[in-house]
């Protein structure tokens, strides 16, 4: 992948993980993308492996998009307790007494 | 005569059945601690003298041992910043994989010291996922040759060890001078990065394919999916259940990030020299 289409889809994540969904004042956006100023010419730093860079935002980025991916499926699939007679009717497509026709 | 043994054993039994195995009852509810509330706003980073601490509104964040938390490396502070900022309603402390970490090699838990998690680390290798093929089923030993004995070489190469595989339950002889080679390696971090190493070693069951990733010879994806290659293997005739695959897929991946982002912040250091004009 490369370093803009890492730039983009962490953005993205970062925008879904933050709780109302803007991330103009968010320290982690400002942070990378003062990062991505700094090493806009290259990123191949003396003393460091090749693509050190991007490979730490690769990883970051699995970090949040395994993190949201396991809390989508973790509401999905855990156990609620009962379901209410509202959502069992739903469920096999009946309507409530109380239901308009 | 042998109704009478009969009856006194079944006698025995009846007696004895209740009082060494309770039936649990069905209605039993288990009760776990409840999340605690998001009780903060606005997270940031503060910077200063011992490192860069985390500050929720005003309140400074603080590890469960109750010492203050600092970090030598500001964007591990931001990174834990943003993750307790990306909590909704409750605190789901077990989603935390990055917090959890740098609270426990601040905190230390365990007291370790780094000669118990060298130890602890060499006397995985023999128990490596990678080192453990299986050539009764064609398929997956060929899959096995493929995918594993690339890192297994790699290793070798880097640690200028002589790992071998093993194809049967013995586990595989790992010499003094390999064991030696390994542990000059990690000695030369330092004690908090290699808690990040024990957590994904832990996380990957194989001390190969955890230095492969944090060394960045594999993305975290490929690793993953490298240790779970035998699971893999069997979805593909079983099936794949999103609940049970999946679920732990994610998990491990978080968890794995979460370790190799841990170990490259904590050991990677940026100076900037500038130019004195007089």
């Amino acid at each position: 992948m490369s370093g803009t289409k890492v730039l983009r889809s962490l953005l993205h994540e970062l925008r879904k993980a933050s709780p109302n969904g803007c991330i103009k004042d968010s320290l982690a956006a400002r942070y990378i993308l003062a990062q991505y100023k700094k090493y806009e010419t290259t990123d191949q730093q003396h003393c460091k492996a090749r693509n050190e860079a991007v490979f730490l935002g690769q990883t970051y980025l699995t970090y949040l998009s395994s993190l949201r991916n396991y809390t989508e499926l973790y509401h999905e699939f855990h156990g609620r307790g009962e379901r209410t007679v509202k959502d069992t009717a739903d469920l096999v497509g009946f309507k409530l007494p109380t239901d308009p026709k | 005569m042998t109704t009478k043994l009969m009856l006194s054993a079944l006698r025995t039994l009846r007696v004895s059945v209740p009082n060494k195995w309770q039936v649990p009852a069905l209605n039993t509810v288990r009760h776990y601690a409840a999340p605690p509330k998001r009780f903060y706003k606005k997270t940031s980073v503060l910077c200063t003298d011992g490192g860069y601490e985390v500050v929720l509104d005003h309140r400074k964040l603080k590890t469960p041992k109750g010492a203050p938390f600092t970090v030598k490396s500001e964007p591990l502070a931001i990174a834990v910043a943003t993750e307790f900022d990306s909590q909704k309603e409750h605190i789901e402390r077990s989603r935390m994989h990055l917090s959890a970490l740098c609270f426990t090699a601040i905190d230390n838990p365990n007291n370790l010291n780094k000669l118990d998690m060298v130890n602890y680390l060499l006397n995985y290798m023999p128990t490596d996922t990678v080192l453990f093929q299986y050539d009764d089923e064609q398929d997956l030993q060929e899959l096995q040759k493929n995918e594993w004995d690339p890192v297994i070489d790699w290793f070798n190469q880097r640690f200028e060890t002589n790992l071998q595989k093993t194809m049967n339950i013995t586990a595989p002889h790992i010499t003094d001078a390999d064991k030696v080679k390994v542990a000059k390696h990690f000695q030369s971090y330092s004690l908090e990065t290699l808690h990040g190493f024990v957590y994904a070693v832990d996380t990957l069951k194989s001390v190969v394919l955890a230095c492969a990733v944090i060394e960045q010879m594999l993305p975290v994806e490929k690793a993953v999916a490298l240790a779970r290659l035998e699971e893999e293997y069997q979805i593909k005739f079983w099936g794949r259940v999103e609940w049970s695959h999946d679920l732990s897929q994610q998990e491990l991946q978080a968890r794995l990030a979460a370790s190799v982002l841990f170990v490259h912040l904590n050991c990677s250091e940026n100076f900037v020299k500038e130019k004195l004009i007089l």
